[in-house]
């Protein structure tokens, strides 16, 4: 009989998040409530004595496999433009990576809209296949599609470019699979600033400091903003899985309009060159990142059975085709 | 009887003359029956001169007599019989008080419920005492926990609050405190009900057929009785448990006519969390407190006012230990709570005729403060009734009796504000308050066709009107705002319902002390609870209908038979079929608070529930106690879940057995236990697994998968089967002590033979070891408990 320890952890994992004033992660949210999250701590210490866990053996009936599409455009970064596909696993498989889908033929094509339309430039129609790029992480090597002048000639690599409609087309076997994602004007950041320091006694006691995004959330309604920064923890890591760990943001349902100092929590420790980029996207893609981020670590008393919010057309499949629209600023801390 | 018991009882008479003449020949004679503790003695038998008459359920029976000699003689179950003789000549009021028989506690009997005679089915109650003695876990009483024990009537696991009666869900129950309806009826996520057992009455649960009186909630009324103060002298009483304390307070505030009653409940849960967890709880602190306080004032024999007040509030607070040290300080403040208040004025107007006229405040508020790093969020949340309500009985004759009466409801929804600020930057927002106005008027005509038909008809109309001022900003059906905003003006309708409410019962005694009982019900309900989980949170909201959201209706047929085997043993079996409409859940992950498109994230469905309810029932005899078997179905069908096909609801339970005895050792111990089956809840659990957003691991240089599951068909699995023993000794040191102090103890042992029941489940995945294994967590194990309980009279 084990005590509970494993699961208050699993519980406490929701914190890691953070957010811009809005509906998304505010800290009441059900899934992933820190009301509900202390409450359950102080619940299960009150019942130390007598609260326990056991194996279990669960017998659960295996689902149809997904297609899952992972695929992303943007603005700035060639490297980052790829789509990643791979099939799911039975739920209680050994294996912890889904199997990859190789050997699929994967486009992309550019587009406006004209007239409530896409109209599609079969001119810029790319075809992403898979390579091995020094940069994909070790033992992840097949599934992962790239346009191939990455490695011949970078420069002229896919690149999105806001204010355009891309639309990705995917073949597998007998199956066809389309998706379309639009880059949408990016929102200027009008000025980075540091300060919020405090010392870190978990790291040496550095002094770090805290970044403060300055700008103006757009009049028109519905603009959602993801962060990203890169610095010497991930520099050359950065950029994997929608650029990094997603920090996403909320809509602007409640915030239109309003001039916007956004603190970031995480602190900085001088020397360090941090690349500040505000990624600017479409409702469906937000939509799609607000539910991963709740089905993630969805777990325990009152998990909820989330579904991803996919935006990928087609039977039996699942994903987001991700338009990041990009801008950004760099910050040099020296000590 | 031997007449020498009379001279044993403890009994005090108080006539309270009407100086008016009689008019005519009969004069009307008004009995109130209580017990020593001024609990009232239910359904107690009235014999005048061989003549057969019923006190009702409060304790209360007028009768018309000539003026002239009577013997009274009273009987009720569990009490000694009481002897009168009545010498009258003008209209009487009588104030008996009975004599328990076999214990400080009485039997553990579900009274009032299956008389045959009454022509109401689908109704149960439990008072004080029988809620004192079964056995708790950690000692605490609870009313809502104990009526679950009934058949029909569900809890949604060990520490689930929630009720579900027939098949309905949590917020289809009318849950009433001294007729005040209550929101948000739990403490600590459902661990605990705020209904005091000191202040406690009674608790009695209709199920079906409901009364044309009661509306605004499909599934069951779930009425709260507490009890009224002592008019004569001032007595204390309470006890002393593991993880809270409660009191109470009692006495005259004019001798014989006005009494109050105060009862407060603390506990202190966190204490003895930091003494027995002190690392676990770290920064953690919660407690709950309430109060209950009535106060009743008899102005004359006709006029009576009673005031009922309560307020509790949960208070969590979360300090982050470790916050100080790496930056990431994270501070959380929550407190929320109800508050109600009431003040109604019976009145008898003529012999025949008497009306209650009630105006009602309640109040259910949350305020938090969450800060994390640099972030600070503040939040409100609320909602308010004022409601004035009006109700009156007509006994036209024997054999016709008239109910009817309306009501208005002012709701004003604060779903939320919120004001955040994060290093320098600083923003407030408003979800817009929302205004209902809720009216309702009914009439219903009890009659006795033959001696041996009883149908009582009645017909409810209630109205529903949304209205100004709001703002309301449009979504599309994708959920982006459009951009426009639609402004309501101060009382302009947004939305607008009625709808009529038939309800039937009927009742056809046969010859052989049984009877058979017919009812349908059709409900309407305005209001309901938004929630996307299992427990009951103080950030659930209640939404009003809007354009959007229609109001739900149910409709209940239920057919009963009914049997009485010598006042000893009661039986019955209850069968029903109910529909439901205009259902709401929530999208997986919706958000509530703070979300002005919440109905952008509503899905609406139908329900069904039937089954077969069985009670038997032993009242009397040393042992005491009943069994309830239920076999039942319940599901729900929404055309956006499981592809539009019917799944079973969570709570379908298609077994549940409760046994419940009582049986005293000898004058001082007195034994009781429970035993529970049900089957087990039903879940969605992932049929499939992916992983999502590639990561990477800078210190590792390895990938990072974020594991995303899969689901196929809801509640597509069920849990082990539910079930446990408890039992409880009370122990009197002086159960007949005439002195002003007295105590008992409470030693309780809770899931006696160790059943891990599952709380919930979850799978644990170790990518090291390559597994995925199932884990379930249970609360309980066996939990002895003990209760210190102190009378001061």
């Amino acid at each position: 009989m084990k005590k509970l320890s494993r699961n208050i952890k699993l519980f406490l994992t929701p914190f890691q998040g953070h957010s811009r004033p809005g509906i998304a992660n505010s800290p009441l949210s059900i899934d992933h409530s820190p009301l509900t999250i202390h409450l359950l701590v102080l619940l299960y210490s009150c019942f130390l004595l007598t609260s326990c866990e056991k194996d279990f053996n669960i017998k659960i009936e295996a689902g149809k496999p997904q297609l899952v599409v992972e695929a992303y455009i943007n603005n700035q970064m060639r490297e980052y433009n790829y789509v990643i596909l791979s099939r799911s696993l039975d739920y209680l498989s050994p294996n912890f990576q889904s199997t990859p889908v190789s050997k699929a033929s994967v486009f992309i094509t550019e587009g406006e809209i004209i007239n409530n339309k896409y109209s599609w430039n079969q001119a810029s129609r790319v075809q992403l296949v898979e390579v091995n790029l020094p940069m994909i992480p070790a033992n992840f090597t097949s599934g992962i599609y790239f346009d191939t002048l990455l490695m011949t000639n970078a420069q002229h690599a896919l690149l999105g470019a806001a204010g355009k409609s891309y639309l990705l087309e995917i073949t597998e076997g007998d199956n066809q699979y389309s998706a379309v994602t639009t880059l949408l004007p990016p929102v200027p950041i009008d000025s980075l600033t540091v300060g919020f320091p405090y010392i870190d006694e978990n790291d040496d006691n550095n002094t770090k400091v805290r970044i403060t995004n300055h700008y103006k959330d757009p009049d028109t309604l519905n603009n959602t903003q993801f962060y990203y920064y890169r610095f010497f923890e991930n520099r050359n890591s950065f950029g994997w899985g929608g650029l990094s760990k997603s920090r996403t943001g909320g809509t602007d349902d409640l915030t239109n309009g309003q001039y916007i100092h956004l603190t970031h929590p995480r602190g900085f420790a001088a020397p360090d060159t941090i690349n500040y980029f505000m990624a600017s996207v479409t409702r469906d893609v937000y939509n799609f990142w607000d539910s991963y981020n709740k089905a993630r670590d969805n777990n325990g008393p009152f998990a909820t059975p989330v579904t991803l919010s996919s935006n990928i057309q087609g039977t039996n499949v699942t994903g987001c085709f991700t338009g990041l629209s990009l801008s950004s600023k760099t910050i040099i801390l020296r000590k | 009887m031997p007449k020498t018991r009379i001279n044993t009882l403890t009994v005090a008479l108080l006539v309270l003359f009407c100086s008016t003449q009689a008019i005519g020949q009969s004069i009307r004679v008004f009995i109130h029956i209580s017990d020593a503790s001024n609990l009232e003695v239910q359904d107690a038998s009235i014999n005048i001169n061989q003549k057969k008459y019923k006190a009702d359920s409060s304790g209360n029976a007028t009768v018309f007599l000539s003026p002239g000699h009577y013997i009274v003689n009273i009987t009720s179950i569990n009490h000694f019989p009481y002897f009168l003789n009545l010498a009258t000549r003008a209209d009487t009021s009588l104030n008996i008080i009975m004599r328990l028989r076999e214990s400080l506690l009485g039997n553990v009997t579900v009274t009032g419920s299956r008389n045959i005679d009454r022509n109401e089915m689908s109704v149960q109650t439990i008072n004080a005492s029988q809620l004192r003695k079964l056995p708790v876990v950690l000692g605490e009483i609870d009313p809502l926990k104990t009526i679950t024990l009934l058949p029909g009537i569900k809890n949604g696991g060990e520490a689930g609050a929630g009720i579900y009666v027939r098949g309905g869900g949590p917020d289809q129950n009318l849950i009433l405190l001294d007729g005040i309806s209550v929101y948000n009826p739990n403490h600590l996520l459902g661990f605990f009900s705020i209904f005091n057992g000191e202040a406690v009455k009674n608790v009695e649960v209709i199920k079906g057929g409901i009364p044309a009186q009661y509306g605004g909630r499909l599934s069951s009324v779930i009425a709260i009785d507490t009890r009224a103060g002592n008019k004569d002298s001032i007595k204390a009483s309470g006890g002393i448990g593991l993880i809270s304390s409660r009191l109470s307070v009692e006495g005259p505030l004019i001798k014989g006519k006005s009494s109050f009653i105060v009862s407060a409940r603390r506990t202190y849960i966190d204490q003895v969390a930091h003494v027995v967890a002190a690392n676990r709880i770290g920064g953690n602190g919660y407690f709950f407190y309430d109060i209950n306080a009535k106060a009743d004032y008899i102005i004359n024999a006709s006029n009576q006012l009673l005031f009922t007040f309560y307020t509790g509030r949960d208070k969590f607070s979360f300090q982050d230990p470790n916050g100080a040290r790496n930056g990431r300080n994270t501070v959380f403040n929550t407190y929320w709570g109800n508050t109600l208040a009431g003040l109604s004025w019976r009145q008898q107007l003529t012999k025949k005729l008497v009306q209650e006229t009630a105006v009602v405040f309640n109040n259910f508020s949350l305020d938090s403060h969450y800060g994390y790093s640099t972030n600070n969020f503040l939040f409100t949340s609320g909602l308010q009734d004022i409601q004035l309500k009006d109700d009156w009985t007509l006994n036209r004759n024997n054999w016709l009796k008239f109910k009817f009466g309306a009501l208005h409801i002012w709701h004003r929804f604060t779903p939320g504000a919120g004001s955040y600020a994060t290093g320098v930057q600083e923003f407030k927002s408003q979800i817009s308050n929302q205004y209902a106005r809720e009216a309702a008027a009914y009439l219903s005509a009890d009659i006795n066709v033959t001696p041996r038909l009883n149908i009582i008809a009645g017909f409810r109309e209630s109205y529903f009107n949304q209205v100004g001022p709001t703002q309301r900003v449009v979504y599309n059906s994708e959920g982006v705002p459009t951009g426009e905003v639609q402004q309501f003006k101060r009382g302009e309708s947004i939305a607008k319902y009625y709808y009529p409410e038939p309800r039937l019962n009927i009742l056809y005694k046969l010859p052989n002390t049984s009877s058979f009982k017919l009812s349908y019900t059709r409900t309407i309900q305005y209001l309901q609870l938004a929630t996307t989980s299992a427990a009951t949170f103080p950030s659930d909201l209640w939404i009003p209908s809007s354009k959007t959201i229609r109001p739900s209706n149910a409709q209940q047929l239920a057919f009963g038979y009914f049997k009485n085997y010598e006042n000893v043993w009661e039986a019955s079996i209850e069968t029903y079929y109910k529909v439901m409409n205009n259902q709401i859940e929530f999208r997986p992950g919706a958000q509530l608070l703070l979300n002005q498109n919440i109905e952008g994230e509503m899905i609406f469905g139908s329900g069904k529930a039937y089954g077969a309810e069985f009670f038997l029932q032993k009242k009397r005899g040393k042992l005491t106690g009943w069994i309830g078997y239920t076999l039942s179905r319940a599901e729900r069908k929404f055309p956006q879940l499981n592809e539009g096909k019917a799944y079973p609801y969570r709570y379908d339970r298609t077994h549940d057995l409760s046994i419940v005895a009582s049986y005293p050792l000898n004058t001082k111990w007195e034994a009781s236990a429970v035993f529970v089956y049900g089957t087990g809840n039903a879940l969605t659990l992932p049929t499939g697994r992916f992983t999502y957003n590639l990561g990477y691991n800078p210190g590792s240089s390895r990938p990072v998968f974020t594991n995303i599951n899969q689901y196929s068909s809801v509640n597509n699995y069920r849990m082990p089967a539910y079930h446990r023993l408890d039992i409880s000794f009370t122990y009197t040191h002086h159960p007949n002590s005439t002195r002003r102090f007295n105590s008992s103890w409470n030693l309780s042992v809770y899931n006696v033979y160790n059943r891990s029941n599952p709380y919930f489940i979850y799978f644990e995945a170790n990518e090291d070891l390559q597994t995925i294994r199932g884990k379930k967590v249970y609360l309980f194990p066996i939990v002895p408990s003990v209760t210190w309980n102190f009378k001061f009279k």
